[in-house]
């Protein structure tokens, strides 16, 4: 028993990361990221090319983010270089996104190197998530609650995990749905919308562990 | 037969053909005679035709049939519950007597079999006709609007959602449940067959999350009479009473044993307890189960692997963690006796339009169903029941199970051709 508690305590690893994918989902509970999710849940492919390009980045982006916000931004964090009253939390916004799209840019440019057939399959989607905010939202998220270098790594894994699970379970929806005899002005994104609130409410299965 | 027969062909002319009168209701003729009789439409004369009798009317029919065990046992129930909440709690009070209970008044002191089951048909028959009322009317409405015929899917949905509320449900509560589940879990998607999500179980979900001090908690059970004056009404004042799984989640010692000094096994299996209308009795369950299975309507596949992945998933969780109290330390097949999960898994997992369509894909789907249920059961301090979320997340999931079953058999089969 005092093992379970203490796996379901709020700052163990595998507590952050199960939050992350069911009970805090970055799309279906903060409805963050839901511009892509709703362009390209179209088809089953690349909505599973979309979810694993948004693990990989958030993989990447948040442990960068953490190491920046840690060292350069927040209050007193220049200390080592000698400015132990700087505060340039008011840079963050602005840092995180150049970050994000400096890294998301590097990881294309290097997938298209060394991989051409991962590049194929993802390529097409990485500058797109770059301004996704579930990145962005995943990364103040961290600054927020105050993670660890670890926990910073495991929420980005568990986020982009539960972004890519919502999408793919929404891709097939939309394809199950693809004969279904919607009214005419609620096709496409209307049934969309719907189809969501819906989805989210069955993931409030999860409040409260 | 021959009557109603005559009857329906003298009516046809007035409904059926574009200049007729009453052209705009023929959805609504339509959906009456071929309720009534097996439709002889068939495809012009050179074609293959092939041609089976249990249609979507006869289907739903054969669900019905096999509810009706539960149905008989919520008019009981809801009726004994009454009277022993009354027995203890309206000890000097004045016993104010319902519309049906007017007609047959009952000896409050000591009630018959027959006062039950009189109180029961005064609480449970408003709750079907707002239930059927209020879902058929608004599928009506949709079909003429939208020209199409009526279809029979909610004559099912509307007899599951009379008995998955609690009895003492305010009715203009049911009726915005039933409303909201009809036209978005529904009709926005195309109508019946179209739908992702469970109607009746979205109604309980809506109803939940608005109004949770009306379908939880221990003191909206057992049905009263007293004409409410504001929320809650049709309660027994100051009555309340722990279901089995409240019991279960409220335990600071051992679950089993506080469960068995609430409730007896026997009284488990046989529903004599509160909690929704007619999920109670196991029996009542296993009968409708059983005619389900022998008919072929319910998926036996999505049936048994939500039985054993319930089982299995509460012995796991029970000794991996080694937990002696609270609501881990339930002995698993104890989970089967309490709460709704037979009826879930036998009423609303197998619906097939929600559920998945391939084989394999009805064992993962029913296993996910127990396993899930099992987590928020024990680990879940919000809820102390799982079925319903359960369900309707896997819901969620059951075009993508599905899609991936089938996508894994054709590279089974490129690969070995």
């Amino acid at each position: 028993m005092t093992a379970m508690i203490a796996l379901m305590s709020d700052e163990s690893l595998p507590s952050v990361f199960l939050r992350s994918v069911f009970v805090e989902n970055i799309l279906l509970s903060f409805f963050l990221g839901m511009c892509s999710y709703l362009a390209v849940s179209k088809r089953v492919d690349s909505a599973v090319g979309l979810g694993i390009a948004v693990v990989f980045v958030q993989v990447l982006t948040l442990p960068m983010n953490w190491v920046l916000q840690t060292y350069v931004l927040s209050e007193g964090a220049l200390a080592w270089a000698g400015f132990p009253e700087s505060d340039l939390s008011y840079l963050t916004f602005l840092t995180f996104i150049a970050s994000i799209a400096a890294v998301v840019q590097v990881v294309e440019m290097a997938v298209d190197k060394f991989s051409p057939k991962l590049y194929a399959a993802l390529g097409i989607f990485l500058p797109l998530i770059a301004v996704n905010c579930a990145i962005l939202g995943g990364s103040l998220f961290m600054v927020e609650r105050k993670y660890t270098f670890a926990q910073a790594a495991t929420y980005g894994v568990g986020s982009g995990l539960g972004w890519a699970i919502a999408i793919i379970s929404m891709a097939t929806i939309r394809w199950r749905m693809r004969t279904a005899h919607v009214p005419g002005p609620l096709k496409g994104l209307g049934i969309t919308f719907i189809t969501t609130g819906l989805v989210a409410m069955a993931f409030m299965t999860f409040s409260g562990i | 037969m021959k009557f109603l027969r005559n009857l329906i062909e003298k009516q046809r002319k007035l409904y059926h053909g574009k200049d007729s009168k009453l052209h705009k209701l023929w959805p609504l003729f339509d959906s009456a005679e071929t309720f009534l009789f097996a439709p002889e439409h068939r495809t012009g004369p050179q074609r293959v035709h092939v041609r089976d009798y249990v249609d979507l009317k006869r289907v739903m029919n054969a669900v019905i049939i096999a509810l009706l065990p539960c149905l008989l046992w919520a008019i009981w129930n809801t009726g004994a519950q009454h009277f022993h909440a009354w027995a203890k709690f309206g000890v000097g009070k004045e016993y104010v007597a319902g519309w049906l209970q007017a007609l047959f008044p009952p000896t409050v002191a000591e009630p018959s079999a027959f006062d039950f089951v009189i109180f029961g048909l005064q609480r449970m028959l408003p709750i079907l006709i707002v239930s059927y009322g209020v879902g058929l009317g608004i599928e009506v409405f949709f079909s003429i609007i939208r020209k199409e015929e009526v279809s029979e899917g909610y004559l099912v949905s509307g007899m599951l959602i009379a008995l998955i509320v609690p009895a003492s449900i305010p009715l203009w509560q049911l009726a915005l449940g039933v409303a909201f589940a009809v036209v978005l879990g529904k009709e926005v998607f195309g109508g019946t067959g179209m739908n992702i999500f469970n109607p009746a179980m979205l109604v309980r979900a809506f109803l939940f999350f608005s109004f949770a001090g009306q379908i939880s908690g221990d003191a909206v059970w057992a049905a009263g009479n007293q004409a409410p004056t504001g929320v809650p009404g049709y309660l027994v004042d100051g009555y309340s009473s722990p279901t089995a799984l409240a019991v279960v989640k409220q335990a600071t010692t051992n679950a089993s044993d506080a469960l068995q000094a609430a409730y007896t096994h026997a009284d488990l299996f046989f529903g004599n307890m509160t909690g929704s209308a007619g999920e109670m009795s196991k029996l009542a369950v296993l009968l409708g189960a059983a005619y389900l299975i022998f008919t072929g309507i319910g998926s036996w596949r999505v049936m048994l692997a939500g039985v054993l992945s319930l089982v299995a998933s509460a012995f796991l969780i029970k000794f991996a963690s080694g937990a002696e109290t609270g609501p881990i330390s339930l002995l698993p097949y104890e989970h089967l006796l309490c709460g709704g999960f037979l009826f879930g898994i036998v009423f609303m997992a197998t619906d097939p339009v929600s559920s998945p369509e391939t084989n394999l894909g009805k064992w993962i789907y029913g296993a996910l169903i127990g396993f899930v249920t099992i987590l928020v059961r024990t680990i879940n301090p919000a809820y102390p029941e799982g079925t319903m979320l359960a369900i309707l997340l896997m819901n969620a999931f059951a075009p993508g199970i599905d899609h991936f079953v089938v996508a894994a058999n054709q590279k089974r089969r490129m690969a070995r051709a």
